[in-house]
């Protein structure tokens, strides 16, 4: 393997069977012709990009990837087959509940996927309404129960909170439901009204109002139940298992660990994002996708016509690239990796950045630590169970 | 042109009833301006004038007419600004004439504003000429415009002048009417040039060009005249006339109407209604000059501090042609450096404003107007205040006086009872009612002028859904107990919101403040506390509480770039701050506060 190779990939599906009131991602709901012709597309961005990727992680994420057909993934899943991109350690795909078929979990199992992300959002029958979700409570345990049989030992469950209409009654119960599914990952996060969505529409049409308190007291529940499940807090909005290996050291470290202050990563944390918010590069395929390559961030056209008929003339389909100077970069880096409780060992920062970030940001630690939200200790800076609930804050003083 | 052969008029209407058309209908009558030159509403050359339907500088204008009896007459039309922000100038422009046409819409009758010029007319003298407009109109009522006449304003309704000026009809007959009702200028026998200076607009090349009214002597190029208020002593270069265009002509004899310049360098060095006469052999002031002094005031600010250099240069080049408008610098705490500018009234204040915005493209704030208040002091010191922030302590104040406005407000029937309340609550008192018609009623009332600064004329268009009207006159003033209201933000008081009210009115005002703070400070690290106080004491209290958290977002390879600019943004954001011990209160939340 060279030194220089991406070894991670992002691939963007951008197909929906119906768009939900909140989603501001790039996704359509469309013709089974335009999918078509995205795979195929898709297929040349993966040949464009192949001998530069030597993928550890791989996520399929979208719009709905599981709505592509059994046809379309032995396509997708062949060709990468045949540019050895295949045999990441950690290979995810989305899925809507209700779009997973036993055949089509087997096929992506067999070609190597390992992981699924289950777009659950939430377990109470009205608010999926509300939500424009396609997908019935019965569906998820479904498909859960399908995903298991097919061989897949590491689920994510991802769940939403402060959704209008959600009460904490209602919030308790999809919680303890959705632990109870026993998977292996939880990513939750408070609803977020992105422009152009229906659910901003409807705010700003003030057809309801958002409550702080009660999102902020969603979130408290969130973290206590999730821990009380046996789940581990290693980002703002995420949460794994751990099964220790066999590792000495690992378990002296967790031995070691003060109450909310962790030094060490939940084994089933989710390897893929965990470099985005180490700074790492990443490919980026399909329409709207971003990248992270060289230092440079490109993304894809969000328009999949456009996209595509790029492809089709043999060329990349970037729309944008943004390149920081050196300190706005590392900077950058140091913002978004303190959004992970176990927050910057300060070797790995200087590896990964070049920067030393004692010395250049040591006012803002020095502020952080004197509100109780950041901690110093001879090895690493990192939030405290406070200032993670500030982390934005907290990335605004790091940025340069 | 001989005397006798000149008239000087002015037009005066409502906003509406037909004053730029009827106008235009003259120039292109007397062959002033072809058809195919007259770009609609020739008069108004400014933009907002045009939008607004008022005017707000006056352009003399001189027509040539071959009356009925076959002779040539010079006919002059002053255009004044139709508001009685500018009554002076209203008031200047009305005596450069001696006959004024008065327009009534025949659909609407008489309005309020209608009743102010009409009144300032009478006082100048002038031969009023009425003309009841828009008699094509489906809804035209000439017999009750011609009651309103005589009822109100006390004109015979026999002597109106039935008119559509859109359809060209009666045209003929005003200008007969002008020559043969309107007298001929007088000379006042003066021993020479005696010339009234009643507007001024600036040229890059010329300097100030003052428009002139010659009642005496004459006016012509190389003449050594003195202005007698400005004491000023310059050397005539041009003299003309405007048809609409300006020319030159080779001198303004007694009657006529036209400009001159003198490289004049400021439009301060020529006072509205100065007089111009012979610095060799002066004769006496013509009567009637007052200096004008801003009546309302407001505090300007860049919203981007960086543009402060910009906006003085621009309030400069504004006063060039607005020499009504003062402007000087001051800073406040919570909006970094900006202006105290004085204004004539509401709308000279939402015109500069206005124009700043589109003619100049700034953004800009403006503090909540004050009026000219007047202290009397303990050590016997009276002292006017125009600003919150110079409001001296409560105990070397012996007494507060204010300034009074007559306001005329007229209302459909149905809504004096709610017209009635709006006027006692603003703490006026409705000292004459008037039966207008069989739908409508005067109602005439002294009103502290600090109340009708922000909502009046939007309360009385809703409470009349757009069919009320309203004008006023400043009087004098009258003591009043008034206190300053501080708004503090944890404790420090924060300069912009400061006010001055009526003690009855301060803790409704207090509250009503504090609670439209706490909607626009966004939540904080920490709690904060938002209090209303006038002197030491508290009137009303909010409190922000604390965030208790300002991230939920995932954030994964796709979000990273938005993010880090959302971020960039917050954080450059929080640099143009202000910050009331630990509190940071965004420029933005001020401007909501403002604008409010």
């Amino acid at each position: 393997m060279n030194s220089t190779d991406i070894t991670s990939l992002y691939v963007h599906v951008p197909f929906c069977a119906q768009k939900c009131s909140y989603c501001a991602f790039f996704s359509e709901a469309s013709s089974g012709e335009l999918i078509q012709r995205y795979v195929q597309a898709l297929g040349r961005e993966l040949e464009l990009v192949a001998d530069s990727l030597r993928p550890r992680t791989i996520f399929f994420g979208g719009g709905t990837p599981s709505i592509l057909n059994l046809r379309q993934w032995e396509f997708l899943l062949e060709t990468m087959h045949r540019l050895k991109l295949t045999g990441a350690e950690e290979w995810t795909v989305e899925c809507n509940p209700a779009t997973v078929s036993l055949d089509k979990a087997r096929l992506l199992r067999s070609y190597g996927v390992n992981r699924i992300s289950m777009g659950v959002q939430s377990l109470d029958e009205n608010l999926l309404d509300r939500l424009g979700r396609i997908h019935s409570r019965e569906m998820v345990f479904k498909s859960y129960d399908i995903l298991r049989a097919a061989g897949f030992e590491n689920i994510n469950v991802d769940l939403m909170f402060a959704i209008p209409g959600q009460t904490m009654a209602i919030w308790q119960s999809t919680l303890t439901e959705a632990v109870a599914l026993g998977s292996e990952h939880l990513s939750s996060y408070e609803v977020i009204y992105e422009e152009d969505t229906p659910l901003y529409e409807r705010l700003h049409a003030q057809e309801f109002d958002v409550d702080e308190d009660l999102a902020c007291d969603m979130y408290e529940e969130l973290i206590a139940r999730s821990g009380a499940a046996g789940f581990r807090q290693y980002e703002i909005a995420n949460f794994a298992k751990h099964r220790p290996v066999a590792d000495p050291t690992a378990d002296k470290e967790a031995a070691a660990e003060e109450s909310g202050m962790t030094r060490i990563l939940p084994s089933q944390a989710c390897q893929h994002n965990v470099n985005y918010w180490r700074g790492g590069q990443y490919h980026g395929l399909g329409p709207s996708a971003a990248g992270y390559v060289g230092g440079v961030r490109t993304k894809n056209w969000s328009n999949t016509e456009m996209y595509c008929s790029r492809l089709e003339q043999g060329q990349r389909a970037v729309e944008t690239t943004e390149q920081l100077e050196p300190l706005a970069r590392a900077a950058e880096t140091a913002a978004f990796g303190l959004r992970m409780n176990i927050g910057w060992p300060f070797q790995q920062f200087r590896r990964i950045t070049g920067w030393d970030m004692r010395p250049e940001w040591s006012v803002e630690m020095d502020q952080l630590i004197t509100r109780g939200w950041g901690r110093a200790d001879a090895d690493r800076f990192q939030l405290t169970p406070a200032g993670l609930r500030f982390a934005d804050a907290a990335a605004e003083m790091f940025l340069r | 042109m001989d005397a006798l052969h000149i008239r000087n008029f002015s037009i005066i209407a409502h906003i509406d009833h037909g004053k730029t058309t009827l106008s235009d209908r003259l120039l292109h009558r007397t062959g002033t301006i072809a058809t195919r030159d007259m770009e609609a509403q020739l008069l108004d050359s400014m933009d907002l004038e045009r939008e607004r339907g008022i005017t707000i500088k006056a352009h003399p204008v001189t027509m040539t007419y071959k009356a009925l009896n076959g002779e040539i007459y010079e006919l002059n039309l002053i255009d004044t600004p139709g508001h009685v922000d500018f009554s002076y100038e209203v008031s200047r422009s009305l005596s450069a004439c001696e006959g004024a046409l008065l327009i009534i819409d025949a659909a609407q009758g008489v309005e309020a504003q209608t009743v102010a010029n009409v009144h300032l007319a009478m006082k100048q003298n002038l031969t009023i000429i009425p003309v009841i407009n828009k008699i094509d109109l489906p809804h035209a009522d000439v017999a009750q415009a011609k009651v309103q006449l005589e009822d109100i304003l006390a004109i015979p309704g026999d002597t109106a002048i039935l008119a559509s000026a859109k359809e060209g009809i009666g045209i003929e007959e005003i200008l007969e009417a002008i020559v043969s009702r309107v007298p001929p200028p007088k000379p006042t026998g003066a021993v020479s040039l005696q010339a009234l200076g009643f507007d001024s607009f600036f040229d890059t090349y010329k300097g100030v060009v003052t428009h002139v009214r010659v009642f005496n002597g004459e006016l012509k190029a190389g003449m050594h005249i003195k202005l007698l208020h400005s004491g000023k002593n310059v050397e005539v270069k041009e003299v003309g006339s405007f048809n609409p265009k300006p020319y030159i002509r080779e001198k303004l004899e007694v009657g006529e109407t036209g400009y001159f310049t003198a490289n004049i360098k400021s439009p301060k060095d020529v006072k509205m209604g100065d007089t111009l006469t012979d610095a060799r052999n002066p004769s006496a002031a013509l009567p009637g000059f007052k200096e004008i002094h801003p009546m309302v005031f407001s505090g300007i600010y860049p919203i981007n501090t960086a543009d402060y250099e910009h906006l003085k240069a621009n309030l400069g080049k504004l006063q060039l042609n607005d020499s009504a408008f003062a402007y000087q610098a001051e800073s406040s705490v919570a909006l970094g450096f900006g202006f105290r500018c004085g204004f004539l009234g509401l709308l000279h204040l939402e015109i500069v404003q206005e124009r700043l915005r589109r003619e100049y493209n700034m953004d800009i704030i403006a503090t909540y107007p004050s009026v000219v208040y007047r202290v009397s002091m303990t050590d016997g010191m009276v002292r006017e205040v125009d600003n919150p922030a110079f409001m001296p302590e409560v105990n070397y104040i012996t007494k507060i006086e204010e300034p009074m406005v007559r306001a005329f407000v007229i209302c459909p029937n149905e809504n004096i009872g709610d017209m009635m309340a709006l006027i006692s609550e603003k703490r006026g008192n409705v000292d004459h009612t008037e039966t207008l018609d069989t739908r409508r009623v005067m109602l005439t009332s002294l009103i502290p002028l600090n109340e009708i600064l922000i909502d009046f004329h939007d309360r009385i268009k809703s409470i009349t859904r757009g069919f009320g009207s309203m004008d006023y006159e400043h009087t004098d003033y009258r003591e009043s107990d008034m206190v300053k209201l501080d708004m503090l933000v944890n404790g420090e008081s924060v300069d912009a919101f400061s006010c001055i009210v009526h003690r009855d009115k301060a803790d409704t005002r207090g509250r009503a403040l504090a609670a439209k703070l706490k909607e626009v400070i966004p939540t904080q690290q920490y709690a904060v506390a938002i209090q209303a106080a006038i002197g030491g004491k508290i009137v009303a209290r909010e409190t922000v509480s604390a965030m208790r958290k300002d991230v939920t977002a995932k954030c994964y390879g796709g979000d990273i770039s938005r993010k880090r600019k959302l971020l960039d943004k917050q954080k450059e954001g929080k640099k143009r701050m202000k910050a009331f011990g630990t509190v940071n209160i965004p420029q933005e939340a001020f401007i909501e506060v403002l604008k409010a």
